[in-house]
């Protein structure tokens, strides 16, 4: 069996879900309780890429900030692909979304990349629908880490581009 | 003894690790983490995984990681620092040092914490703030929009009502369309009530002041009321202070509504007994004088728990079907006296009565002597007329309000009417004919009423600046009146309108 360890780096504000969403994935649960991160933490999951074909994800889940660029640059050493979480029911999450994209696709132009828009539970699709132009990007998913909505589909995703 | 101290109380929380290329133990001093020679470093943490493949090999690297949360053997959570060495000889193994910062950042976790929740927080409140605020602006909207809908059909019903009563008929008949024309109204007060209702809520129903007669307000509802109260059996009785000013500055239409509302409803649930209409006056100071209001009954009461509800919109305590009603009379009475800078209270015992109690402050002008209102009657205003037919444009896309408008003007024997039912055509006709008159419909397909006045208002053709313009429309906020008045519009006839309203408007501005 081929086997191959990836770096990925959990991006976007603070509170927008992303240790959530990490939780969800690696452990399948989930909890309303609000903790912030600081620093952070590096979690493990093997994905199944192709038939006789794992990867396996080092996820960094790194400390939410309002400014992409105050990022610590050594965390962002070697990383594989980037996944940039906001909440879509906070405008202050995404008022910088293209910004803030802009900056990663120009400095990290080989790195794949998937926009997610989290707490998607807490909007209904029609909602997302017609307000599609509001996040400035269109998204890749709108996840919810709560009830699980394309969670597995956006790492798996972003997993098989990886492997590529 | 310095170094016996040191012995009993430096407890060190940084750990060596030397490891070979490819991630495996050398050696470690287990300060933190256990590792026994040969273990790969990854074990401690995935934060090691792939570490390598960072540093350029050709060269000496140091590399340092903040706020890096690991966890022990044993579930014990650090988080640390990290620094990692490696060197060019390869001889020389890498060294990854460890300082555990726990406490520090354990700390600075707190401080993150209560900052991020309440920055969160607020922006919480903030959209809930804006989403309420929206809501109930679709809400208003939605009802003067909905409103406005309803009203057309209705012109419709109501004008063909008074039409029809005009034509040959049975008694049977008759009868028949006396009771659509009472539910028609019955509809136009309760859509009147709700648009009014939307009106208070956002702030776009204003007070005005003008002067009129106050106490022939209170002589005209004491003759109604007592005719009233003998169809119902029940005492109705006036208690009015004669030192109360004749004429007064204030909303007449308002304050006449206020009245009534209380009145209508204090009957409505009297069915034994007494209601009681006082005015009083207060004290005056200035060009002010303080009344004091109030209208008593003795009908089924309120019960102590609902008075703090009778104010709200949409509450009528009485779900049964025996009063009927928007069950926004009340709201709207309150809306209203507030807006006037009054107060009003209620005092209620449950199958005695209740009291309706206001207080108002009224301006009032010192000479009442030397005051005089034009009384004339509007319709009056047919015996002046000069010509004997009068041209007339309406312009109106709705066929029911054409063939209402039609039926009505054709009665009365004056009139030619010309219909344009689009817009951008009555530019064209107001050129090319001289009217006396122009009814505008507002919402029409082309260019809307009021624009089309503007446009009317500045052509050069005689006539044009001075030709009587009514808009007919059931868009009727204030800030609409005031765009048709500023737009040239003279006047505005309601939607939905009568045979009287429409004549005693089209008579008033006709010479």
């Amino acid at each position: 069996m081929k086997k191959a360890s990836k770096k990925i780096i959990l991006l976007g504000h603070f509170g927008v879900g992303k240790s959530s969403l990490i939780r969800q994935f690696v452990e399948n649960t989930f909890t309303s309780d609000y903790k912030v991160t600081i620093g952070v933490h590096i979690l493990k999951k093997e994905v199944e890429v192709a038939p006789d074909e794992n990867v396996s994800l080092i996820i960094w889940d790194l400390e939410g900030y309002d400014d992409i660029k105050k990022t610590r640059a050594s965390y962002l050493l070697g990383t594989h692909g980037f996944i940039y979480v906001f909440d879509v029911t906070r405008p202050a999450t995404f008022e910088n979304l293209k910004n803030d994209i802009d900056y990663l696709t120009n400095q990290y132009a080989k790195t794949p990349l998937k926009i997610v828009g989290n707490k998607a539970d807490l909007v209904t699709k029609t909602y997302l629908k017609e307000n599609a132009n509001m996040f400035g990007v269109q998204p890749n998913f709108f996840t919810s880490a709560k009830t699980g909505t394309k969670v597995d589909e956006l790492f798996t995703t972003l997993a098989k581009e990886l492997v590529k | 003894m310095l170094e016996t101290y040191r012995g009993t109380y430096f407890h060190p929380r940084t750990q060596f690790i030397t490891i070979d290329a490819s991630g495996n133990v050398l050696e470690s001093d287990n300060v933190l983490f256990s590792l026994k020679k040969g273990d790969e470093i990854g074990s401690v943490s995935p934060f090691f995984d792939g570490l390598s493949a960072y540093f350029d090999l050709e060269e000496d690297n140091d590399i340092k990681f903040t706020c890096i949360h690991l966890e022990n053997g044993k579930k014990k959570e650090f988080t640390c620092d990290i620094e990692f060495k490696t060197f060019a000889d390869p001889s020389q193994p890498s060294l990854v040092i460890i300082h555990d910062f726990t406490d520090h950042y354990d700390y600075y976790q707190e401080v993150a914490q209560s900052r991020n929740e309440s920055v969160i927080n607020s922006q919480v409140l903030e959209l809930q703030n804006k989403y309420l605020k929206e809501k109930e602006d679709f809400k208003n909207t939605f009802i003067a929009n909905f409103s406005h809908e309803l009203r057309n059909p209705l012109t419709g019903v109501t004008a063909f009502c008074s039409v029809l009563q005009k034509t040959d008929m049975s008694t049977e008949q008759q009868d028949y369309v006396e009771v659509i024309k009472s539910s028609a109204d019955h509809l136009k007060n309760m859509i009147g009530d709700i648009l009014e209702m939307s009106k208070i809520e956002v702030g776009k129903l204003t007070i005005e002041e003008e002067l009129f007669n106050f106490h022939e307000l209170i002589e005209l509802l004491d003759f109604t009321y007592t005719v009233k109260a003998k169809q119902k059996n029940i005492v109705f009785e006036m208690d009015f202070d004669d030192k109360i000013p004749r004429y007064i500055e204030g909303d007449k239409t308002r304050i006449k509504q206020v009245f009534e509302n209380l009145l209508e409803n204090a009957f409505k649930f009297t069915a034994t007994g007494k209601v009681t209409f006082s005015v009083k006056e207060n004290q005056r100071r200035a060009r002010k004088v303080n009344l004091n209001i109030s209208i008593k009954d003795t009908g089924i009461g309120i019960p102590a728990e609902k008075i703090a509800l009778i104010f709200n919109s949409f509450t009528q305590l009485n779900n049964a079907q025996k009063y009927s009603g928007t069950g926004l009379g009340l709201s709207i009475v309150k809306g209203l006296v507030e807006l006037m800078d009054g107060k009003i209270t209620v005092e209620s015992e449950e199958g005695v009565g209740s009291n309706f109690k206001m207080n108002i402050n009224f301006k009032y002008p010192i000479n009442q002597e030397n005051t005089s209102l034009d009384d004339k009657s509007d319709i009056e205003n047919k015996n002046f007329l000069t010509k004997e037919k009068y041209n007339i444009l309406l312009a109106e896309d709705s066929e029911l309000a054409q063939m209402a408008v039609l039926k009505i003007l054709a009665q009365e024997g004056h009139f030619f009417l010309d219909i344009i039912t689009n817009g951008e055509d009555v530019i064209e006709s107001v050129i090319h004919n001289e009217y006396d008159l122009i009814l505008m419909d507002i919402r029409m397909p082309g260019t809307n009423g009021d624009e089309l006045t503007k446009m009317i208002r500045s052509l050069p053709v005689q006539n044009c600046k001075t030709i009587p313009i009514l808009a007919i429309t059931a868009n009727l906020y204030d800030d609409d009146k005031k765009r048709y008045k500023k737009m040239g519009m003279n006047d505005i006839i309601e939607k939905p309108f009568d045979e009287t309203t429409l004549l005693k408007k089209i008579y008033k501005y006709l010479k």
